[in-house]
């Protein structure tokens, strides 16, 4: 946070500074981009802003790409002046009075500018007294907000806004590194809000993009994908660098607030209404994932992901507990646990991993108990689990379920009267219907089997697109429209069941999901080796219904299966899907995607390879950090992990050096140095630390001559040691010839040595006697 | 390496002829050591010589005094605008008696040919010296005629801000092995210039009551120089010179060439010279200039220092952008492209391993 706040200080005293030394010196300015390069910039903070545009407000976007838009328009008539200006039209004075009539003042100004500068000087520099009148408009703009969108959107509102008009004042070179830093910055924002793989990869590619428009600045003379190529190349090396830095570095805590306002896009919300849920199977995003491991994958019928259990019923929505009476049932809760040893059901236990929903509620099979670490997830009394936090980045935590154990064998006085009560009068036809089905049917059971019946055979559809419900009436569903989702059908049956005396209450979570077995290798054993796991997306949200029956504890009953089976049996029917890619008339629907083989194929894998991402690089927490160390180090002390951070920083930097040391040796260096050249470097090594050194260009004679002057001392042993290596290195001499020169030119630098040992005496003598 | 021995026996047996023919030169032009070695060095690398400078500076005596030190026939032939190719190159002219065309030999047909001010002549007649230059053959009337061997082109040219002067276009200068530029003698020459001038215009009264031309004699004979010039192409070159050469040629054509050559050091030096880049052509004469060098220094291995020693003269007027701003005081040895070149290549490892 605080960083973000120096970013924004900086750049807003950077345009007051840049008003100053406007006013000073008439924009003498040394620095420009070509025109390639200046739109190639342009391009890069579009994507970039393109990037995170989806946290940002309305307004502020609005705002962004009206100065983007203004940035082309400068950019683009600053072409067409330079054309007129290279062809030396009479037409150009014409073009630019236009222009000031048009456009505001300071484009008159610039555009006068313009006319003396150099045509290939870029044109993107606006008046910094309306700039800085903009950036402290748009900065109050974004203090107003702060309050509504939170601590982290408006950071992220100012990050955006410097970013976009920074653009304008590009007048030197750190103009643009800031440019350039911000627009990292802006990739790296947007890490915070989604870090799936395909986003990670949209934006590891605008990151090569952002550092390839650098890279050209520098060598222009390049093609662009070239240096592209050196970009992508330059990361590859740092790999090893970012692989240690990912295993190593501490992982904290994001200290950032997570925003609020976002919790209700997507996913289930605490109350459900009929219509309510029709939405939300529109959107094809993931809501979390299971992993069986090497177990069967139960059938898709027993998938029932209870994420809320919902108890009160208003008339119009169902919705949680109140937290008065959740506190009362708070200590039944702390006692509940799942007694585990008295049931003969074969376990199943699987890993869950959710992606952010800005939620508390987690999924589980019920009823489940938690294994392994339970830190931060609380059991309730419903058999439903939550977590302490919003869930604000994938989480992952495992669970063991016994399918078909009963929920809740005993129901106690308050929580029965809870599961009966609904407003009276708000459905008078259900109510009658509930009360001449209490007649008939005795048996619970078989009272809840008459309301499905009648669902079925009846003529009732099941559809995404219910009719409109006046006040959210259950009568005029259950007689007049008769086609809904599964939230309608659950809401009646549930309300029927309570009408008619038996305690029932609606669950909302997920039905299904998909199983992506991509990844599935046949055992050579002949066992069946499950290597799969399980994509639960938005679209397969579900409501039901559970009533209780006395022995039998809360009975799941799934009026959904009455009107339309293979819902639940395997999934959607195509008519739904159908009737869903009409909905969102997306070209890329998941009913095209799926009747197309390959795109499928391909769909899956992605989907596969996004799970391992998600399941090792997104849910490496501190916590698996931790156990990694254990494993490789034993105990652990805090000391011995500080230690063992620093010394593999040291390790992997010094061994990234090294391999690139040894990769640019061997390009360049295929071949060794010489013995003389080596002698006559140390000779030379020893005549730097003399403060006499050789330029570069300078031949060995010539050095010889000079060390003469400096040094007469040295003058002969040098001046033979030179004419020695000019021989060994010029001369075409014989092998023989050349040892024995050799042998002498070692001779030589022995007797330099030691001529070089008498003077360094004498002068620490001489110092001595100072 | 069987040729060994005796290219080192030619270049100690040659050494005193060398000393003798450097001692009279330079008692001709006098307080120039430098440029007379230079110029000696190009007539023994078999390459033809430009001397430019501004008039009255001895570049005529220079051309003059190395034909006759070196016994060679010798003409002069003053280069005017109106001369014309059949001027320097000869034509055949019909004859009466015989009723035959005879070839009249143009002043071409000498070992030495002096074209005085070379650039006051239309750009078609310094063109004649161009196949004669490069091939030491003339054609005239569609037959071609041999030129006699050695055979040297020395010419002299003023610089070109002077009127009436005709640029020699780049593939003419190109021919030319070096160019030289005498410059002011300092003053202990110029005072020994105007003491001689009497002793001289004494002399020549003599010549031309027909006495010995103690100036004229020649110090060498004309197949000693043959000796010496084949000795100068068996001086051995090492491979790090080689590698040094193409490294400075390639400094020069990095920019021309667009990308990073192989040469890696002093990239931030190079990417400021701007010249035009030096031929394959060039370096075969900076290396022929450079074992020159090192037979006239006693050697018969060239090194590094002899390229240096010849550089600037031999490219100097190949990579400049306006080869004839010479005496552009901006355009001293010190800060010219050679200079440039020259620093921006390391010695001991030049194609910066």
């Amino acid at each position: 946070m605080i960083f973000f706040k120096n970013k924004s200080k900086k750049v807003s005293a950077d345009t007051v500074g840049g008003v100053k030394r406007q006013t000073k010196s008439k924009a003498k300015s040394n620095f420009y981009l070509s025109r390639k390069n200046a739109w190639l910039l342009w391009l890069c903070q579009c994507l970039n802003i393109s990037v995170i545009a989806l946290e940002l407000s309305t307004w502020m976007l609005a705002i962004i790409a009206l100065s983007l838009a203004w940035q082309a328009l400068l950019l683009h008539q600053g072409r067409e002046k330079g054309n007129s200006l290279s062809k030396n039209n009479p037409a150009t004075g014409q073009t630019h009075r236009k222009n000031s009539r048009q456009d505001h003042q300071h484009i008159f100004r610039q555009s006068i500018g313009q006319n003396t500068r150099q045509k290939k000087q870029q044109a993107t520099n606006v008046s910094p007294i309306v700039l800085g009148i903009f950036a402290l408009l748009g900065c109050v703009a974004i203090v107003i907000t702060a309050k509504q969108v939170g601590i982290l959107a408006s950071m992220l509102h100012l990050l955006c806004f410097s970013y976009a008009l920074k653009g304008f004042e590009l007048r030197s070179r750190s103009d643009f590194y800031q440019l350039q830093l911000l627009g990292l910055f802006v990739l790296a924002a947007s890490l915070i809000f989604r870090q799936d793989l395909a986003f990670s990869l949209i934006t590891f590619a605008l990151l090569v993009l952002n550092l390839a428009v650098l890279l050209q600045f520098f060598s222009f003379e390049k093609a662009f994908v070239t240096n592209i190529k050196v970009v992508i190349v330059l990361l590859g090396q740092s790999a090893i660098l970012a692989i240690v830095l990912f295993l190593v570095f501490p992982r904290l805590s994001p200290f950032w607030q997570v925003p609020l306002a976002k919790s209700a896009e997507t996913g289930l919300s605490d109350t459900v209404k009929p219509g309510d849920i029709a939405n939300l199977t529109r959107s094809t995003k993931l809501a979390f994932r299971a992993d069986f491991g090497q177990q069967k994958v139960p059938n898709y019928s027993l998938l029932y992901w209870r994420a809320m259990v919902l108890e009160e019923y208003d008339g119009r929505q169902w919705s949680r507990q109140h937290k008065s009476t959740r506190n009362k049932t708070a200590v039944a809760a702390k006692n509940f646990s799942f007694d585990n040893s008295a049931t003969e059901i074969s376990p199943l236990s699987y890993q869950v991993i959710v992606e952010p929903s800005f939620q508390k509620y987690l999924f589980a099979l019920a009823p489940a108990v938690v294994t392994g670490d339970a830190k931060g997830i609380q059991a309730q009394a419903d058999h439903t689990f939550n977590n302490s936090k919003i869930i604000s980045q994938a989480k992952s935590y495992r669970l063991t379920s016994y399918l078909t154990a009963p929920l809740t064998l005993e129901l106690t006085k308050q929580s029965r009267q809870l599961n009966l009560s609904y407003p009276q009068g708000s459905n008078p036809r259900l109510e009658q219907l509930a009360l001449q089905l209490q007649h008939n049917y005795v048996d619970v059971q078989a009272r809840a089997q008459a309301v499905l019946n009648i669902i079925n055979k009846e003529n009732y559809s099941y559809t995404l697109q219910p009719p409109l419900l006046d006040n959210n009436s259950l009568d005029q569903f259950f007689f007049d429209t008769q086609a809904g989702f599964c939230v309608h059908y659950a809401s009646v049956f549930t309300f029927v069941m309570r009408a008619s005396g038996i305690p029932a209450r609606m669950v909302t979570g997920y039905l299904g999901g998909e199983y992506n077995g991509v990844t599935n290798t046949g055992d050579n054993t002949g066992q069946l080796a499950n290597k799969g796991h399980l994509s639960i997306y938005q679209y397969d949200a579900h409501a039901w219904s559970e009533i209780w029956v006395e022995g039998k504890g809360w009975l799941r009953v799934d009026p959904t299966s009455a009107v339309d089976p293979e819902r639940v049996n395997s999934g959607w029917s195509t008519q739904l899907l159908q009737q869903q890619s009409e909905l969102n008339n997306d070209l890329f629907s998941l009913y095209r995607m799926k009747n197309i083989a390959w795109l499928n194929a391909l769909r899956l894998q992605f989907d596969a390879l996004d799970y391992q991402w998600t399941r090792w690089v997104i849910g490496f927490t501190s916590k698996q950090q931790y156990d990694l160390f254990k494993n490789w180090f034993g105990k652990m002390v805090s000391w011995k992990l500080a230690l063992i951070i620093a010394v593999s920083l040291v390790i992997s930097m010094s061994m990234l050096m090294l391999f690139l040391h040894l990769l640019n040796r061997s390009k360049t260096k295929p071949q060794s140095l010489t013995k003389w050249q080596v002698i006559y470097q140390k000779a030379m090594g020893k005549l730097a630390k003399q403060g006499m050194e050789k330029p570069l260009s300078m031949t060995v004679n010539d050095f010889a001559k000079q060390v003469r002057q400096q040094c007469p001392e040295l003058a002969i042993v040098f001046t033979r040691l030179s004419a020695s290596y000019n021989r060994l290195c010029y001369q075409m001499l014989s092998t023989n010839e050349q040892e024995k020169l050799m042998l002498t030119m070692q001779q030589q630098y022995q007797q330099f040595v030691q001529v070089l040992k008498i003077i360094d005496k004498k002068s620490s003598r001489l110092y001595s006697y100072i | 390496m069987p040729q060994t021995p005796p290219v080192i026996d030619i270049v100690q047996a040659s050494q005193q002829s060398i000393t003798a023919i450097l001692n009279k030169i330079e008692s001709v032009v006098l307080g120039k050591p430098k440029e007379c070695r230079l110029a000696l060095a190009c007539l023994l690398a078999q390459g033809h010589l430009l001397i430019e400078d501004l008039p009255g500076m001895g570049k005529t005596t220079l051309a003059h005094v190395l034909a006759t030190t070196l016994g060679l026939s010798y003409q002069r032939t003053q280069f005017t605008n109106d001369l014309l190719p059949a001027d320097v190159v000869g034509f055949s002219i019909f004859d009466n008696e015989t009723n035959r065309f005879e070839l009249h030999k143009g002043p071409i047909f000498n070992q030495v040919v002096l074209a005085d001010e070379i650039n006051r002549a239309s750009p078609k007649t310094q063109s004649a010296l161009l196949e004669a230059m490069a091939e030491q053959q003339v054609s005239i009337d569609g037959i071609t005629h041999e030129l006699p061997m050695p055979f040297f082109v020395i010419a002299t040219q003023n610089p070109l801000f002077h009127a009436g002067t005709y640029p020699l276009p780049e593939s003419q200068l190109d021919r030319f092995m070096m160019r030289l530029s005498l410059g002011f003698p300092d003053l202990k020459a110029e005072k020994q210039i105007l003491l001689n001038t009497s002793q001289r215009t004494n002399q020549t009264s003599a010549d031309s009551k027909g006495n010995s031309k103690a100036d004229n004699e020649a110090v060498i004979a004309e197949a000693e120089l043959i000796v010496m010039q084949d000795a100068v192409t068996q001086v051995s070159v090492s491979n790090d010179v080689l590698e040094y050469i193409i490294a400075l040629s390639h400094v020069s054509r990095r920019v021309y060439n667009g990308h990073i050559s192989p040469v890696n050091n002093a990239d931030a030096i190079a990417s400021e010279i701007s010249c035009k880049p030096l031929s394959p052509r060039a370096s075969k004469a900076l290396l022929q200039a450079a074992k020159a060098m090192a037979f006239i220094d006693n050697r018969d291995y060239v090194l590094p220092d002899d390229v240096q020693a010849v550089f600037y003269v031999v490219c100097q007027h190949r990579l400049e952008m306006q080869p004839n701003r010479q005496l552009d005081p901006s355009q001293l040895e010190s800060s010219s492209v050679a200079r440039q070149i020259l620093n921006s290549v390391d010695v001991l490892n030049p194609l910066g391993y």
